[in-house]
């Protein structure tokens, strides 16, 4: 163990005391883009009318479709099988699900309120999209970068810099088990 | 001046601090995706029997190009004087991505990144089936590893640091310090 009070041990700790405050602000402007990102997809999405049952539904479909007939070719059919367990019984329902909790993580992430439950709800959001499009035609590592972003958002308290968060926690101190903001 | 600036807008020390390791491994992920990446634009011929190739990745940017001087440029500087360049690509690829991996050189590696993220986003923004958003995400990134200084854990940027004598590192964290 290094003696703290040696000129290296406090270069150290100052030099790694820079880095995580620069960290921050760097987690806080990721934090901005995946927001905005979200928010962009979102709207996007709104306008084609992908939210409807159907388009949903279409989508799932044309993901576990072999890239021979025109779809994406994705190879875990463990997850197809769930997913025509669960979302698809009810895509209509789950279409106005995504829309609401979308547009809710995408505007929490862009001002960065309850920034750790948004993050988490990003996290999960993304790893549905990566079991989704995994083994297809689609860049897989979109949602790889997408995932480490929200993980990393969430671990580093993002949303207490240039956030709505800094000033929640000012007042009311940690959430309840560090889960909401 | 800009520790002025983060002190405003960041709350107290213990609000603001975060913790250095998940930008840590993100830039372990992110040199694994540099190096990863390479594979289907091996030299000599930077081509891959699966993939869609180098060559025919530039004459995408070519036939969508957003900015008519970028498209230009790629048609007739680029393509005519493709090995040069792809060599460029791999050599600055392969360089971006094993400083990422093992934290050495952070910065620069992160630097170079960040032109690589930009020149993908500019290059493949009109081509059809590409998600620009990546290449934004990919930049904000690479970005947020140039300020924050991520190879000094898990990396061997931290092995350098430590293996400074004490007046280089006093030097080293003043200079830090006043930059910041």
């Amino acid at each position: 163990m290094t003696d703290p009070s040696t000129p290296i041990a406090r270069a150290e700790s100052s030099s790694m005391a820079t880095s995580r405050t620069r960290g921050s602000f760097g987690v806080a402007l990721l934090r901005i883009t995946l927001g905005v990102i979200i928010l962009a997809t979102w709207w996007g999405n709104i306008g084609d009318d992908f939210y409807d049952g159907d388009n949903f539904e279409g989508f799932f479909g044309w993901a576990f479709q072999s890239a021979e007939e025109g779809g994406n070719g994705s190879s875990l059919s463990f997850f197809k099988s769930i997913l025509d367990n669960t979302l698809l019984k009810a895509p209509e329902l789950f279409g106005w699900f995504q829309t609401i909790i979308e547009g809710l993580i995408g505007f929490a992430l862009l001002i960065g309120g309850f920034t750790r439950l948004a993050s988490l709800g990003a996290l999960a959001f993304f790893t549905g999209l990566f079991l989704t499009y995994f083994g297809g035609e689609e860049w897989i590592w979109t949602y790889v970068i997408l995932m480490a972003s929200s993980l990393t958002v969430f671990l580093n308290y993002g949303g207490r810099m240039l956030g709505v968060d800094q000033a929640i926690a000012k007042n009311n101190g940690d959430s309840p088990a560090g889960l909401l903001w | 001046m800009i520790a002025k600036l983060l002190n405003l807008l960041s709350g107290p020390d213990e609000q603001r601090n975060a913790p250095l390791w998940p930008l840590a491994l993100a830039r372990i992920l992110m040199g694994l995706l540099w190096l990863y990446s390479l594979r289907w634009k091996l030299p000599p011929d930077f081509t891959s029997s699966t993939e869609t190739s180098l060559r025919e990745w530039l004459e995408l940017e070519v036939e969508h190009a957003v900015l008519p001087f970028y498209g230009n440029f790629i048609e007739s500087v680029v393509l005519p004087n493709f090995t040069l360049f792809a060599w460029l690509v791999f050599l600055a690829e392969l360089a971006v991505g094993l400083s990422l991996l093992f934290g050495l050189f952070t910065r620069v590696g992160a630097l170079v990144g960040l032109g690589l993220s930009l020149n993908l986003l500019v290059g493949l923004l009109e081509v059809p089936g590409e998600w620009p958003w990546a290449y934004v995400m990919m930049a904000m990134w690479h970005g947020t590893l140039l300020v924050s200084g991520a190879g000094n854990l898990f990396g061997l940027d931290g092995v350098r640091f430590r293996g400074e004598t004490p007046s280089q590192t006093s030097s080293t964290s003043s200079s830090s310090s006043s930059s910041n």
